[in-house]
């Protein structure tokens, strides 16, 4: 058996640094190319060797790194990290074609960046050791920094440091919440150890009390800040709209506040004082989140921005659903995190397209693209109904497993989230209606469609939607064992 | 004899010095650049044999160590990592020095002024006696005095040096002061019969007027906020080998010796003087950090980010459990290879900038000589990224393990609210490292791409290949730290 879990770090790490070596446009995009198709044929291997019918962790692999301290490095993978790093791997090589004919400085540096950051996310679903984990998740926060402030927008150098500094505070809360949980297990054990598994065991074992709860809201906030949930979510809309089409690409594929979300705060809910109150509050965020985020991405005229707040409204769901704490909402949950990653990966491509032809992404000022841009149009038409949650692409499934099986104990925050569904079909249609059909607007000039390699990953994607849409299973079986264990944990408590 | 063989690295850094000198006598000035050889040479030999000593201490048991000379001196695990991070540092400078001496008249001068001042640092890490510790502290000292002002012709050398001389010799005069009352209530000057007789310093309000006495003297020298002023403007004026000397080195003397003094000696008097390091780090890692943002000149902002440095390193007084002394002495090796190296990467943007004869020459460090730094001179710029974001505490290097290491601690005594602090501060430090990156990769440059000088790129991979290892393999550098944590506190 190879040590995938390893191998998927590495593998893209390497190539990452051999792309920063490259002299040519070509060689810099074949290389990161070729480097993310090898990590995309070990997690076919994974996938192909993965057992979807348990919740236990798979290829693991341990070895002693600080011993003193009982840091290990440790990975491992299991339902609840597998249908993540599949998004990622998907996504990377066709988002590598997407950008591979645009022109750009440095692209040694922009290919060898996007590699460094799909080895770090990768890095932080396989860490099963807190360390390890922090190490990864700190990690993601310097391509992304680099990628916005070389090659976004006007207002890049101001949504590069908010979201920089934003998310590393918010990722320290969540060391001390770690550091916190470390000794307060050392003390109770006697034993030094940042296993994650192990100090969520330990948990439940503390005294209740401040400490206590201290520990599980600092590691949430640094889960629900990079997701992002309102009330955090104020760098989003910057960095998502001023980076490239690339960098918001790889800022979707950041699932990694959700993934901390089922990995480690909802195993640890149900131990904490009061864990009804920690239900409620997640489920007001969602929903609001849910709701916010639609009524300010109606209200967009920019065209990037409007997906930005459409994705903090989708990312709601994966809050409302983990709030849901029964195992088909905790599972359409995670099911929302890999609908959104592809959903949004179609999205930001179209309006990354759509800005390079025309040169403006102000809604009003297109109109008409359709007749100038008809592979765009199809294709982003097909992301648009996946966004707002059309039967039979992946969007609906997510949303509806969400919003039924959560009506069961949260029927309040349900009944929010269902006001936003009409909302969202609104902008979504609103926004198409304006900027691709109509009139075409003459001031545009002669706009051209997009590349061949572009219509082929931005369609293969679709495809994508399109299969797990209608055949969901393959992704969600590996999740189902997962929640139901996360669901079973909060049952024994009664929660 | 047994005794002399323990010192043997240092009196292979002061043949070496001697070598030095007196050959520099006889060469032509062409030929002087062999000295910078030799001298890196001798550093090299002393830093193996400190390593090996390592091996000697751990085959006779750490906790023992060694007392030579009538226990003057202390051979432990604390003396000889402290020994180790001089040894890095000269290490460091001295490759970087090759270049920066290149045409200097005073080739000679320089080298041995800087290996018998990493002499009196290493015997300050091992000094046992109170006398002894101040005496290499003075040697330490005036070598540095002498090296900040060794641009003659640049007044802003002159300055830095002179303000770093004349408030150092107050800290010393302070210093002394305090020595003298704890020699007055004890009789004696010996660091392990203090502490034998600490009732005598507890019972006398004396022993109180001795600690701020020795706070305030050690505070100049670790550049703790008060007693900072003199920092800024000593590691911009002076040459940036020196810079690195004085940030890297010398300012852990202060903290090794602070450690012996404060820990060992004044253990009776603990509660007093963990609350003025308690509020000592405070106040410097917050006014360092806040400070750092404004600057425009980088070594200057290196400066107030060493502040700040400092002040995290001081937590490990106000926290005083193993762990924060385990995390002190790892953040000393961790910043002794990301501020020598920060430091030499500005001196080899600053070397750019003079030999070029363009920009703003009045203040060749300035952000602005770094636009663009990426494209002109990309393994300056890669280092240099490496050594801040190491400095800001972003894995995987030295400086997150440290930080890692430190803060941990703190929660893990309880107190919340000072590592609350330091993260803060921390994030708050992000922005004018990022800055810096920013300048080197955001902006454009003006001029051509530059080839880096051999022995700049030489010190620049040693430090990277520090910050590098510590984060990548911190195992050993937390055990060594670790063993020497368990000289000042005995499990």
């Amino acid at each position: 058996m190879l040590p995938v879990a390893s191998l998927l770090i590495l593998v893209p790490l390497i190539f990452a640094v051999v792309t920063f070596f490259t002299k040519t446009k070509d060689q810099a995009a074949g290389l990161g190319f070729l480097g993310s198709l090898v990590t995309l044929g070990l997690t076919l291997y994974a996938y192909l060797n993965f057992d979807s019918s348990t919740a236990a962790m798979q290829f693991y692999e341990s070895v002693k790194w600080i011993p003193i301290l009982g840091v290990n490095y440790s990975v491992g993978i299991d339902g609840i990290s597998m249908p993540l790093i599949l998004l990622n791997v998907l996504v990377i090589p066709l988002l590598i074609l997407y950008s591979w004919k645009e022109n750009r400085e440095a692209p040694n540096r922009f290919y060898g960046l996007i590699l460094t950051m799909q080895a770090a996310v990768i890095g932080v679903f396989v860490s099963l050791d807190f360390v390890v984990f922090y190490i990864f998740w700190e990690l993601t926060l310097i391509p992304l920094f680099f990628i916005v402030n070389i090659w976004g927008g006007e207002k890049r150098t101001h949504a590069s440091y908010k979201f920089f500094i934003y998310t590393h505070v918010a990722s320290l809360v969540m060391l001390l919440g770690i550091f916190g949980l470390f000794y307060a297990a050392l003390n109770q054990t006697g034993v030094a150890t940042f296993d994650i598994r192990e100090l969520i065991t330990q948990f439940q074992f503390l005294q209740p009390g401040l400490m206590k709860d201290g520990i599980f809201l600092a590691i949430l906030f640094g889960f629900l800040a990079k997701m992002p949930t309102f009330p955090f979510h104020s760098w989003l809309p910057e960095a998502y709209s001023e980076a490239p089409t690339a960098g918001s690409v790889l800022f979707i594929l950041l699932k990694i506040g959700g993934y901390g979300l089922f990995r480690i705060s909802l195993p640890m809910l149900p131990n904490t004082g009061n864990p009804h109150l920690m239900i409620m509050m997640l489920g007001l965020l969602g929903s609001v989140s849910i709701v916010y985020g639609a009524l300010l991405a109606l209200r967009q005229k920019d065209l990037k921005r409007m997906i930005a707040y459409s994705s903090l409204s989708h990312m709601g769901y994966v809050t409302l659903g983990a709030a849901g704490l029964v195992s088909l909402s905790v599972a359409g949950a995670m099911f929302q995190q890999f609908s959104h990653g592809l959903i949004m990966s179609i999205l930001f491509m179209s309006a990354g397209a759509i800005q390079t032809s025309t040169g403006t992404r102000i809604i009003n000022n297109l109109g008409g693209l359709a007749k100038k841009m008809p592979m765009l149009t199809v294709v982003m038409m097909v992301g648009f109904m996946a966004s707002l949650g059309l039967p039979g692409l992946t969007g609906f499934i997510a949303e509806f497993l969400v919003l039924t099986f959560t009506f069961a104990n949260l029927p309040v925050f349900v009944l929010i989230a269902l006001l936003a569904i009409v909302i969202t079909a609104g902008y979504h249609l609103w926004a198409m209606q304006r900027a691709m059909f109509g009139v075409y607007n003459e001031k545009l000039g002669d706009v051209r469609d997009i590349n061949s390699l572009q219509v082929f990953s931005m369609a293969t994607i679709a495809l994508l939607v399109l299969y797990f849409g209608l055949n969901p299973s393959p992704v969600l079986d590996m999740m189902i064992k997962n929640s139901e264990a996360i669901v079973s944990l909060a049952a024994v408590l009664g929660v | 004899m047994n005794d002399l063989m323990y010192l043997a690295p240092e009196i292979v850094l002061v043949a070496t010095g001697l070598v030095v000198l007196l050959t520099g006598v006889f060469l032509s000035p062409k030929s002087k650049n062999v000295l910078g050889y030799l001298a890196t040479l001798g550093i090299l030999a002393a830093l193996a044999l400190t390593v090996k000593s390592f091996g000697l201490l751990t085959m006779d048991g750490f906790q023992v160590g060694y007392s030579i000379f009538s226990d003057t001196l202390s051979i432990d695990a604390l003396s000889q990592f402290f020994k180790l991070v001089f040894l890095v540092v000269a290490l460091i400078v001295s490759l970087a020095s090759i270049k920066y001496t290149e045409n200097s008249e005073h080739t000679e001068e320089f080298y041995t002024l800087m290996l018998f001042a990493t002499v009196g640092m290493m015997v300050v890490a091992s000094a046992n006696d109170l006398i002894v510790l101040f005496c290499a502290f003075e040697l330490a000292s005036l070598a540095t005095y002498a090296l900040a002002g060794f641009e003659k012709q640049n007044p802003r050398s002159l300055e830095g040096a002179m303000k770093y001389f004349v408030i150092g010799s107050v800290s010393a005069a302070l210093m002394l002061f305090g020595i003298s009352f704890v020699y007055g209530a004890t009789g004696t000057t010996s660091i392990p019969m203090i502490a034998a007789n600490s009732g005598l310093l507890t019972q006398n309000p004396i022993g109180l007027v001795a600690v701020v006495l020795l706070v305030a003297g050690f505070g100049f020298k670790m550049a703790l906020v008060p007693f900072h002023m003199w920092a800024p403007d000593a590691y911009q004026g002076s040459p940036s080998v020196v810079s690195a000397l004085l940030a890297a080195g010398s300012k852990k003397m202060g903290f090794v010796a602070a450690f012996r003094i404060f820990i060992v000696a004044l253990a009776a008097l603990q509660p007093d003087w963990q609350l003025a390091f308690t509020i000592l780090a405070v106040v410097t890692m917050t006014f360092g950090n806040v400070v750092a943002v404004a600057q425009t000149s980088v070594k200057r902002m290196l400066a107030y980010s060493s502040l700040a440095q400092a002040g995290y390193i001081a937590m490990a007084f106000a926290v005083m459990t193993p762990v924060a002394l385990t995390g002190g002495i790892m953040y000393a090796l961790a910043h002794a290879f990301m501020k020598a190296g920060a430091f030499i990467a500005a001196g080899v943007v600053v070397w750019m900038v003079s030999s070029e004869k363009t920009g703003n020459l009045n203040i060749p460090d300035h952000l602005d000589s770094f636009r663009g730094l990426g494209k002109r001179m990309p393994l300056a710029a890669l280092s240099m990224t490496i050594f801040v974001f190491a400095l800001a505490g972003i894995p995987p290097t030295a400086g997150f393990m440290a930080k890692f290491v430190l803060f941990s601690s703190t929660i893990q005594a309880g107190m919340t609210w000072l590592a609350v602090i330091a993260i803060l501060n921390s994030a708050l430090s992000l922005f004018y490292y990022a800055r810096l990156v920013k300048y080197m990769y955001f902006m454009p440059p003006e001029g051509k791409k530059v080839s880096i000088p051999l022995p700049y790129a030489a010190a620049l991979l040693v430090a990277v290949a520090g910050v590098l290892a510590m984060g990548l393999w911190p195992e050993p550098f937390v055990e060594m730290a670790m063993r020497a944590a368990m000289v000042l506190m005995p499990l």
